[in-house]
């Protein structure tokens, strides 16, 4: 078997919204290709449902849409970035339009905005209640326009370096089973969030942080780690995402008694307060013995009536037929919070570049940080589309200062790479992956989750690294080299375990509650000692910890109220 | 319950089915039975997902000879749906020893050459795509176009499609056309030229209405049948029949 190499100017590794805006931004520019371990259109983009954030109303601004950001993130995102996210808003939902997005509109023709948590404006465009969906849809369909190279089906396995500068990556053909490399003045990382490092989780099953995992193996920093958002109406079960448009809309929420109990912690938002303030009251309802089963409570859509329901939230009920078996016209939804997107990633500037030279980030898989603690809806689909062609811009302006790589910089590691790969197969009698993956699951839920404490966290750490321990005895099982998706899910395995392990760091040592990051050992937010960005860099066989400051400057510090 | 489950090591076809117990639960989908062989019995069983909630179109499939998304399929409903499609070939065979009273049939989409167990090649699905130029022209511009809510209801049907390809699986016309661009290419190209703010709708058509186009379409509704977000291609096709 012969290891061949290809080689681009650029690679983008993911091809969700983040990775095509990028791709789009620079394909007339640089040789670029996007390597992707799902078809583009499978990417987790595509469930986003609720919306994206602009300021296009009249009465609106983007210094509101600033500052409701900075509020909903608990003053830990950098003001600059958020800057840009606002300032650049407009333009990303017009453009969008513009390439065909059927975003739903008013009586008038213009794109309509609903009200969404944290917000003081309905700011929020949608596609009804699939508006990933259609971005994605439309932005793929661009990028196909414009003739972009994909490498559809390949997992990358690692970023290679040359004289500290990264010169390119091995991946895995998920088709042949054979390792390859590819050499690459950039490589932009565009792989999303890790919420498939707990066990009930909104994400895709393909979200398994590979990129941040990359990224960290390859010396660069991941930033806020322990800021995991968990959203509040998930359903019952599957943990499929209710979206927060339900609640835009009308929905209640009403514990076991039947009260709407959203009253007594954000009296004034109720249903509509940001996302970590809902799941806290909804796990205290349950806690405090106010949920069903002691497991969750309802979301009532019923008084919305059957018109809106099937007008605003179409895919809302679809879901809740096909896999809960409860139609929201005629019944309420049984909703408890799951992990739903990470805050934290791979620590870049705010034009993405990350400290180690050649290697960028963008989206999910990144942290600016635009979201700080917490992030408001609508602000994530924002992100890639506005971070996507700033980026972009960026990884152009770097590729004009350096050389074409040596190929040869690629060989070897790829070499290396397959007979790591060989090894891993061949081991027999080890470990058995799925086991692992449950109990990491199962531990990041029950101990690392929406309320977090000192003795919970130590004992999640310490299981975490039992894990990695019994992880290098593993064993994938009897396969073939075609479409070895065993293999595959055992390297993402590894990956969520070094993300696991340092998320479970950051929640330690952050003795504060801010955002999501609630500490029922410290329960205040203690900005004198922890109003910084947590930073994770891996040396050798351990990970340093440091924290550094937040970009303020726009809006003063205040206490969080909704 | 059992599944049974065709495999093909090579692809190319089908070498066998083998068969695997599942250890049911309430609220398990076929997905989620596939997930158990694969972590518990059988490792070397491939197939593609990834959202499991019935919006990235990964894991089309033919259960119980009905092409479906294996993620929205309810195991313990299998044995009850009948979406009542025209036969051929590839859903009318039924493989040697399959007992429909304890065990679901899963085998590969068919009318896409078969890659490894239930993973197909959609190289050609996809390239229509290209070929049709199915993308919008539209320049940048300061601006959104505006669109009423109700020019913008005549594609709303049309724009959730998925491109999952259960109706390229289900078409008889594919099985037997290679050259058929199948309906989720057809519904489309209607899609944008349906799109009041398409500056030259008339291309889209053109594209479709090529001799490997909605043409070939007999108008079986196969598609509508199995489509899994109403989208219904077939009733766009005949709108472009007509034209």
């Amino acid at each position: 078997m012969t290891i061949s190499s290809f080689e681009h100017d650029a690679i983008i590794v993911g091809a969700g919204l983040s990775g095509l805006r990028v791709a789009i931004e620079l394909c007339d520019k640089l040789d670029v290709a996007v390597v992707t371990k799902v078809h583009p259109l499978r990417s987790h983009s595509v469930a986003a449902q609720g919306g994206i954030n602009a300021s296009l109303g009249e009465d609106d601004s983007w210094e509101a849409h600033a500052f409701d950001t900075v509020k909903g993130s608990d003053y830990l995102a950098d003001q600059d970035v958020v800057e840009i996210l606002t300032k650049e808003a407009p333009r990303a939902v017009i453009e969008n339009e513009r390439w065909g997005t059927a975003f739903s509109r008013t009586d008038d023709g213009k794109i309509a905005q609903r009200p969404f948590g944290g917000a003081a404006f309905p700011r929020t465009c949608y596609a009804a209640d699939r508006t990933g969906h259609n971005l994605l849809h439309t932005t793929f369909e661009q990028a196909l326009r414009r003739g972009i190279k994909f490498y559809d089906e390949w997992f990358v396995t690692s970023l290679v370096k040359s004289d500290e500068r990264v010169c390119g990556l091995t991946a895995l053909e998920i088709a042949t089973g054979e390792v390859h490399g590819f050499t690459a003045k950039a490589v932009v990382l565009a792989t999303g969030g890790f919420g498939r490092v707990y066990g009930h989780s909104t994400n895709a099953l393909i979200n398994t942080g590979d990129g941040c995992a990359l990224a960290l193996r390859a010396g660069a920093p991941l930033k806020d780690m322990e800021f995991v958002q968990f959203h509040p109406t998930c359903l019952y079960g599957s943990s499929i995402l209710m979206t927060e448009g339900a609640r835009g809309e009308g929905g209640h929420l009403i514990n076991a008694n039947g009260e709407r109990f959203m009253d007594k912690y954000a009296p004034e938002k109720m249903e509509l307060a940001p996302r970590d303030i809902v799941a806290r009251a909804i796990r205290t309802e349950v806690l405090e013995g106010r949920g069903f089963e002691d497991e969750y409570v309802h979301l009532d859509l019923r008084h919305l009536g059957n018109d809106k329901i099937n007008e605003r939230l179409p895919g809302i009920r679809e879901i809740c037929i096909h896999f809960a078996g409860v139609d929201p016209i005629d019944e309420p939804i049984p909703i408890q919070p799951a992990q739903h997107y990470s805050m934290g990633g791979i620590h870049t500037d705010k034009h993405g570049a990350t400290p180690v030279l050649g290697l960028f980030a963008v989206g999910e898989a990144a942290c600016m940080s635009v979201h700080g603690a917490n992030r408001l809806g609508g602000n994530s689909l924002l992100e890639t589309l506005v971070f996507g062609r700033v980026v972009g811009q960026k990884v152009n302006e770097y590729a004009a200062t350096v050389e074409q790589p040596d190929s040869s910089c690629v060989g070897q590691h790829a070499f290396d790479m397959r007979e790591h790969l060989q090894t891993l197969l061949l081991h027999e009698g080890g470990d058995s992956p799925i086991d692992i993956r449950e109990t990491m699951g199962q531990t990041m839920d029950v101990l690392v989750g929406v309320y977090r404490k000192s003795d919970a966290l130590e004992a999640a750490l310490k299981m975490i690294r039992e894990l990695k321990t019994r992880f290098e005895n593993v064993s994938v099982g009897r396969s073939d080299d075609k479409f070895n998706y065993a293999l595959v899910r055992t390297l993402e395995l590894e990956n969520m375990l070094d993300l696991a392990e340092v998320i479970t760091m950051g929640a330690l040592m952050r003795r504060e509650s801010r955002g999501a990051h609630w500490r029922l050992d410290y329960p205040e937010r203690d900005d004198e000692n922890f109003l910084k960005h947590s930073l994770f860099t891996k040396i050798e066989d351990y990970v340093k910890t440091e924290f550094v400051d937040v970009n303020l400057g726009m809006f003063e510090v205040k206490e969080r109220k909704y | 319950m059992m599944f049974r489950i065709a495999r093909s090591r090579d692809g190319g076809s089908i070498t066998h089915y083998d068969l695997y117990k599942i250890d049911l639960k309430k609220g398990m989908t076929v997905l989620d039975g596939l997930f158990q062989i694969q972590d518990r019995m059988d490792s070397s069983l491939s197939f593609r997902y990834s959202c499991r909630g019935a919006v990235c179109g990964s894991c089309s499939m033919l259960i119980n000879k009905e092409p479906r998304l294996a993620c929205r399929t309810q195991i313990a409903d299998v044995k009850n749906i009948d979406l009542k499609l025209k036969s051929f070939p590839a859903i009318s065979k039924v493989p040697t020893g399959w007992n429909p009273d304890v065990e679901i049939l899963i085998e590969p989409l068919p009318n896409m050459p078969i890659l490894k167990d239930l993973v197909v090649d959609m190289t050609k699905f996809y390239a229509t795509l290209e070929s049709m130029n199915l993308w919008s022209d539209t320049e940048p511009c300061e601006s959104p176009k505006t669109q009423s809510p109700e020019d913008r209801k005549k594609i709303e049907r049309y724009v959730n499609c998925i491109l999952c390809a259960l109706c390229y699986g289900s078409c008889p016309v594919n099985a037997e056309r290679a050259e058929y661009v199948g309906p989720a290419s057809l519904v489309k190209a209607w899609r944008f030229h349906e799109d009041s703010r398409t500056p030259e709708p008339d291309r889209y058509t053109t594209a479709a209405t090529q001799s490997d186009g909605a043409t070939l379409c007999d108008l079986i509704m196969n598609c509508v049948k199995v489509c899994p977000k109403g989208v219904a291609p077939g009733g766009a096709i005949r709108k472009l029949k007509k034209l």
